[in-house]
């Protein structure tokens, strides 16, 4: 039995960690003080944002390793349409709590990366001005094909076409992946290994499995026919 | 004792320093809250309003002042179909009694003893009771703020404030309530000094019982969170103050923190022996006033104990989400009222026995008394658990 309201005092302790730690690890804060660098520094930490036009504007590295934002579909190789990991089920498109995934599914299988034939995402929108970033989606892909991204600079002019992202803008090699996100990326990648070897290994018993049982049941249905001639007779 | 008649330099040396001093501590603990939020989250907080026109930031101490400005020179906002008059009134009532229970506090600053020797204006023979009647005015004050704006999310903060303080009322009288019946007295400097003499109330079980119930209750009266339903900006945009602006939305949030400050104060009174610490001993024969190691010490000890109370409110207000309606009723009548109930029983029984004057027998009793205590806790709470069931996804697996 648990201590009465040991609950309280568990959450109590996380916040206190983080306002202990936002004091002694810079690399806990999300948020950058940008508005006082000095003129022409560079940034000195992980989380200082670009100053200077065309300065890693656009790097997402300049961001922490625990920022999320909007998700993204993983890609396996160069060329991302051919090794895409989304077969489009729509189990994302129907979890999603504000509705911003549209999928529209491919009428023909092609090959994925592991030379399966599988389908693909004809179309694939999200559109980031509903997105929630509830990181739903993420949690219910059995295909391990959508995770967040870290970027941050998504401002347009357009507000209707403009935020609605695209395939061509979603999709990101999984080398992307291991560089925003290195820890939760090989933790993925592991497990899918794992998962994979296990199947593999499954597979194999069962297909020893099937091959005795096909060799008694051969057996067994020649003595049948046997039988029955004999009754035939 | 008979007391001289009070001159009116008196009352206003006994009361215009408190109202310096709390709207002074008012401005740094909303600092302080935004910034320990911010820390909670991970996220900096105000840094930037320091000096004027320089780039010292002094860890943003200048925010609250800003905020001031900001609000006195924001435009007051009446809805057209609103109650004028009390629309007015609303911000005004809800400070009111706030900034009077002050007066009740036993906060032995050093001016008040300068004066005659004996001026404590308001130390009352009732003021338990006194504080009680008072802070029953802010629920007016809310409900009238959120009937007199007109707008469906202003009446619905104002129904839920109703609600929520009518129902926490009574466990936190009733945990107050023991105090009372182990002193024998509704003086504040009488509480006080008997737990200078003894111990303070919150080392024994139901001294502790009745603090959590008393604190737990006093979140859900200032409306703060995980109790903060009336203005519950995710559901009801900011209830009862939603059509609120400027200075009078500002006397709103003065009103809420001195509630807060006042609550606590009691709370401190009650339990953590007011301004009882190192360095003050408390005169049983000269009403309640203490001998200090240095003017104002025990004042000091008074305040660091509040605001040792608000830290943890701000801490709670960073960990723990929002009450449902249901959970929040659930919990006021089936889990606090029955054991601030039982709670009572138990003190009465510990009382008679300390009587005896036995330390074993004493000891014995706390030793039950906190069993009993426990176990009827975590009895209601297993009676009250609703069931829980894993999270389910529709559409996978």
């Amino acid at each position: 039995m648990t201590l009465l309201g040991s609950g309280i005092f568990k959450g109590m302790a996380v916040t206190f960690r983080n306002f202990v730690g936002s004091y002694f690890h810079r690399e806990r804060l999300p948020t950058n003080d940008y508005s006082w660098r000095t003129e022409g520094s560079l940034p000195q930490h992980a989380g200082d944002y670009p100053k200077e036009e065309g300065e890693q504007l656009r790097d997402t590295t300049t961001v922490t390793n625990y920022s999320r934002n909007f998700p993204m579909l993983l890609h396996d190789g160069s060329e991302p349409m051919d090794t895409i990991r989304c077969v489009a089920c729509q189990i994302c498109e129907r979890s999603c709590p504000p509705q911003c995934i549209y999928i529209e599914k491919s009428t023909e299988k092609k090959e994925d990366s592991s030379g399966k034939m599988q389908f693909y995402p004809a179309t694939f929108d999200i559109d980031v001005s509903v997105c929630m970033s509830c990181q739903i989606c993420v949690e219910v892909c059995p295909f391990d094909a959508i995770v967040m991204n870290s970027q941050f600079e998504l401002s347009t002019p357009n507000r209707f076409g403009g935020l609605l992202l695209h395939q061509g803008d979603l999709l990101k090699s999984n080398d992307y992946y291991h560089k925003i996100h290195p820890e939760e990326a090989a933790a993925r990648d592991k497990r899918i290994a794992d998962e994979k070897t296990a199947k593999e290994a499954k597979k194999k018993a069962a297909a020893e499995a099937a091959k005795k049982k096909a060799e008694a049941k051969a057996g067994a249905e020649t003595e049948a026919g046997d039988e029955k001639k004999e009754v035939a007779e | 004792m008979s007391l001289e008649p009070l001159t009116l330099t008196d009352i206003l040396i006994a009361t215009v320093p408190l109202m310096l001093i709390f709207a002074t501590l008012f401005a740094f603990t909303t600092w302080l809250e935004r910034k320990a939020l911010a820390r909670i989250q991970n996220r900096i907080g105000p840094n930037k309003v320091g000096i004027p026109c320089t780039r010292i930031g002094l860890f943003g101490l200048g925010q609250p002042a800003a905020d001031g400005i900001k609000m006195i020179f924001k435009e007051d906002i009446v809805p057209r179909g609103a109650d004028r008059l009390f629309h007015l009134l609303a911000p005004i009532l809800a400070l009111i009694p706030a900034m009077l229970v002050l007066c009740f506090l036993p906060l032995n600053f050093p001016w008040i003893k300068n004066i005659q020797g004996l001026v404590k204006p308001f130390m009352l023979d009732g003021a338990v009771i006194f504080f009680f009647a008072i802070t029953g005015l802010n629920t007016l004050a809310v409900f009238m703020a959120g009937w007199a704006s007109r707008n469906k999310y202003s009446l619905l903060g104002g129904i839920r404030a109703v609600a929520q303080m009518v129902s926490y009322e009574i466990p936190l009288v009733l945990s107050a309530v023991i105090v009372v019946m182990m002193v024998g007295s509704l003086n504040a400097a009488e509480i006080v000094k008997e737990q200078a003499d003894e111990y303070w109330f919150i080392l024994s079980p139901w001294g502790f019982t009745a603090f959590v119930i008393f604190f737990i209750a006093a979140l859900a009266e200032t409306n703060r969170s995980p109790f903060d339903l009336p203005e519950a900006e995710s559901e009801i945009i900011a209830g009862y103050f939603t059509e609120y602006s400027g200075f009078k939305f500002a006397l709103f949030f003065l009103g809420e923190y001195i509630a807060m400050f006042a609550i606590s104060g009691l709370a401190v009174t009650l339990f953590l022996g007011g301004g009882d610490g190192p360095g003050v001993t408390m005169n049983p024969e000269d009403q309640g006033l203490a001998t200090e190691a240095f003017p104002g010490l025990s004042a000091v000890w008074f305040l660091a104990k509040i605001f040792a109370l608000i830290a943890v409110m701000i801490w709670l207000r960073g960990t723990l989400p929002r009450l449902r309606v249901d959970q929040l009723m659930g919990f006021a009548w089936k889990f606090m009222l029955p054991l601030s109930i039982l709670n009572i029983l138990v003190a009465g029984f510990a009382w008679h026995a300390e009587q005896l004057d036995n330390t074993i027998i004493t000891v014995i009793t706390w030793v039950i008394s906190f069993a009993v205590l426990y176990g009827a806790a975590s009895g209601l709470n297993q009676l009250n658990r609703g069931k829980v069931r894993p999270r389910e996804y529709k559409y996978a697996e």
